[in-house]
């Protein structure tokens, strides 16, 4: 097994090096430049010229390149040119936003999700059933920005019970941290609700029809435990599966609700960051974002090889 | 052995028994108890909403749709609010642009025009409770000379060419020449403390002398300020804090305001405005002084710019009040000069030298004799407004019989082509700097610079209007005004900048904010402001 990791490393660190490269080379051809950006809109070349050699812009490119990697493998971010402060603290904060609007959207997620489906399967009645049928489809219909402003306009602006947008921090005030969430989570989290709310529906009702529950209700069994015990264990494993799946897509479309509700995630930093051509938040958030990858891939073949000692051989 | 009776559907279990629903209610009213108690601790919303505070406290949150940047700390920006909240300027101009005192309690100028002795105020300290001095004055000035500080206001100060300090509190400006647009270098520079500028420029410290101090800036969030209670005004200012909270999503920054979470912003465009119009707890105010002014841009190097004629076609095509109204949403002035009304340079005839026009538009391109056969490349930033703008003034060049290509570009390659002066033919684009002295506009705003501009334009005739206009003491007189005219009517003539028309700044309150008010660079005072 060592040797299988012994083998795979390299090439790991092969596509890190190749991905640097090209998150470097692929910022720098973009037109604009973080100088003149950063000079505002009535600067003269004189200042642009001094901005750019303030910053080491006027380096050749493989010096700025090494300066970054050395930078790097010493722990050393370095600082923001526009959006301002140290490159850590604006990754660390903004991934903790996005993490902590994506885990309050998985939440959710998990909770209306169950509760529908569970509605949907169970209930007899046919209006009942057509409720949850009409609230998963129109959840799954109706984009996040249109449900982001809907919900705003209800719940911050007709009865102002949760604020609008924004964000205090959850160690500053969890308390008002929870009421900042809610709105952005719930928004994030519908389209996803609906998703597992149908497929636990069907999945539940696939169970119901199975030849157990029959005769665990021929037997007597309570309908609560016939549902609680039975019916939903076999129903989740695959929902479970579907819950996985849908977490990454929470986190990309967290970017987006980010905007509606002034979160500031790491999808606002990235937007900042490249419209000033701010390339050591840029860059440092591609890689960031690589490394994460690779590292997942790595994890994923170590685990096939140690479930599959065929692989080991190859 | 007990039998029981199946049930009617097995795939069906029956409705919730008593017990079942009773349990259920339990449980919901424990979930409700929850949520309860979370929002009894502290509401978000009226914490947002600054709580209490008739005259003397309260809290104040202003929406702010870009966030503050501080390596722009000198630089006219989009976002200057918190320049005039932190630090203090030397002067204050009212709203006829004469000076008010403010760390400068008094000046005089030498009968040359070479010199001004400016008189300090001897009662102020800093956040950090160092004393204000002379030395603080003379490290502002040298500060914004510094080319990588990229103030627009440098060459100003580079015509300060000494300093002769007269004690802590007396300082002697010496000028290069007589400069008309000195008050704008002192109500533009902010004075900040010379020993903190690097942690200013990261956005760690910011320590000024202004009414509030900078507690935190979170990026993406925003600024926390608190009250400043040294400040050297008596008893001033009323509100305990400050937060300038970024919403930069104009559906996010409405519903914050309208949802009492935010409650000043000028932020909210013309178009976004019609919600708060006639919401009775909102006051919108327009400061005409002007925000920008929206103009298209020629290359006079290049074909069938390089053309007078077709520049001044161009004038007479663009319908400007159809541009107030669709793109501005009625907020703002049609006008073929760049000066808002509030500015001695506007004269209302200037304003509609050039009207919707096409008939002229096309006699003047035909007399010309200049080729409209090919497509005229039409350069813009990608944000809405000056897409709406572009679209606009593409539709009317059209009904001249100027065919053209709308060129998107994001805002950073938009500013590179600027500075670098390699934009296509036409251009659209918003400049700033008309609302103050006519001077600073010709010698501050990188598009009217005579010495250097993006048109490529250079004439002797432009040259020395400006430099008459700036190279003078007297501000306002009629000989003043006379050498305006002059800028005036070179702009006019030449249409390398074809000017459409002056954004008004709009201010969005809550009916029981009083007192805030904007200086002509867009700082925000809030020395007077209370929650009512």
């Amino acid at each position: 097994m060592g040797r299988y990791l012994l083998k795979r490393i390299p090439s790991a660190l092969v596509v890190l090096v190749i991905a640097s490269v090209v998150v470097f080379g692929i910022l720098r051809l973009v037109p604009g430049d973080a100088a003149t950006a950063l000079a505002g809109p009535d600067a003269s070349e004189e200042s642009v010229a001094a901005i750019r050699r303030q910053l080491g812009l006027d380096q050749a490119l493989a010096v700025q390149y090494v300066h970054w990697i050395g930078d790097l493998l010493r722990g050393d971010l370095g600082p923001s040119y526009a959006v301002g402060g140290e490159v850590a603290d604006l990754i660390g904060e903004g991934f903790g936003a996005t993490v902590e609007l994506t885990l309050g959207a998985l939440l959710l997620t998990i909770a209306i999700g169950l509760a529908l489906g569970v509605l949907g399967a169970t209930s007899r009645r046919r209006s009942v059933r057509g409720v949850v049928q009409a609230l998963t489809t129109g959840a799954l219909a109706v984009p996040p920005f249109v449900t982001g402003v809907l919900l705003v306009l209800v719940l911050a602006v007709g009865f102002a019970v949760l604020p609008s947008g924004g964000r205090v921090g959850l160690f500053e005030a969890p308390d008002l941290e929870l009421q900042y969430l809610l709105l952005p989570a719930l928004c994030l989290a519908l389209p996803s609700a609906a998703v597992v709310g149908r497929y636990l529906k069907d999945s539940l009702q696939q169970a119901f029809s199975e030849d157990y529950i029959r005769t665990a209700t021929a037997a007597g069994v309570s309908r609560r435990r016939l549902l609680w015990r039975h019916a939903l264990p076999n129903a989740l494993p695959p929902v479970v599966t579907l819950i996985g799946m849908q977490t990454g897509q929470l986190l990309g479309g967290a970017v987006l609700v980010e905007a509606i509700f002034a979160w500031p995630g790491l999808g606002q930093l990235a937007e900042t960051g490249l419209t000033a051509r701010d390339y050591p938040v840029v860059q440092d958030l591609l890689l960031l974002l690589v490394t994460v990858f690779v590292l997942v891939q790595l994890l994923t073949d170590v685990v096939h090889a140690w479930l599959d000692p065929r692989i080991r051989w190859e | 052995m007990r039998v029981h009776a199946p049930p009617a559907s097995p795939a069906h279990p029956q409705l919730p028994s008593r017990r079942a629903t009773l349990r259920a209610a339990g449980a919901g009213a424990l979930a409700l108890g929850a949520t309860g108690g979370l929002t009894a601790c502290r509401s978000a919303v009226s914490v947002a909403a600054g709580e209490g505070g008739a005259r003397r406290g309260g809290s104040l949150t202003v929406g702010i749709h870009v966030d503050f940047t501080p390596a722009l700390l000198f630089t006219q920006s989009d976002q200057a609010l918190q320049q005039r909240l932190i630090y203090n300027t030397l002067i204050r101009y009212d709203e006829k642009l004469r000076p008010q005192p403010e760390l400068a309690r008094s000046w005089q100028y030498a009968d040359d025009g070479r010199s001004i002795t400016l008189k300090l105020r001897d009662d102020v300290t800093f956040h950090d409770g160092r004393a204000f001095t002379a030395d603080d004055v003379i490290f502002a000035v040298e500060n914004l000379r510094k080319p990588e500080r990229s103030a627009q206001l440098a060459s100003t100060a580079r015509a300060v060419t000494g300093f002769q300090k007269r004690g802590e509190h007396e300082l002697v400006l010496k000028l290069a020449h007589p400069v008309a647009n000195l008050f704008d270098l002192f109500e533009f520079m902010i004075i900040t403390d010379r020993h903190t500028l690097d942690d200013a420029l990261k956005g760690r410290r910011l320590n000024g002398t202004g009414p509030f101090r900078f507690d935190r800036w979170r990026p993406g969030t925003g600024v926390r300020l608190s009250r400043n209670d040294r400040y050297w005004i008596p008893d001033r200012p009323y509100l305990d804090s400050v937060e300038l909270r970024v919403y930069s999503h104009p559906d996010a920054l409405l519903s914050a305001l309208r949802s009492g979470q935010a409650q000043l912003s000028y932020g909210v465009s013309g178009k976004h405005l019609a919600p708060l119009k006639a919401a009775p707890n909102f006051r919108i105010k327009r400061y005409d002084t002007g925000s920008g002014a929206a103009y298209v841009g020629a290359s006079v190097g290049t074909k069938p710019s390089d053309d007078k004629s077709f520049r001044q076609a161009v004038a007479w095509a663009v319908d400007r009040e159809r541009v107030v109204q669709q793109a501005l949403g009625g907020y703002g002035l049609p006008s073929a000069a760049p000066w808002p009304r509030s500015s001695p340079a506007h004269t209302e005839a200037d304003r509609i030298h050039y009207t919707h026009d096409p008939g002229k538009a096309r006699a003047l391109l035909k007399s010309s004799g200049v080729s409209t056969r090919t497509r005229v490349p039409l350069g813009h930033p990608s944000q809405p407004l000056h897409t709406a703008i572009a679209e606009i003034v593409q539709y009317d060049l059209e009904q001249a019989g100027i065919r053209t290509e709308l060129q998107p570009h994001d805002s950073a390659t938009f500013q590179k082509k600027l500075i670098s002066g390699t934009m296509p033919a036409l251009w659209v684009n918003l400049h700033g700097f008309a609302q103050v002295h006519p001077a600073t506009l010709a010698v501050s705003a990188y598009p009217f610079n005579e010495a250097k501009n993006t048109s490529g334009f250079r004439s002797k005739a432009y040259t020395d209007a400006v430099r008459a206009a700036w190279q003078q003491r007297d501000a306002d007189g009629p000989a003043a005004h006379a050498r305006y005219q002059r800028v005036s009517d070179q702009l006019l003539e030449e249409a390398f900048i074809i000017d459409l028309a002056i954004q008004d700044q709009v201010e969005v309150a809550a009916a029981r904010l009083r007192g805030a008010t904007l200086n002509k660079f867009s700082y925000l005072s809030l020395d007077h402001a209370y929650l009512a």
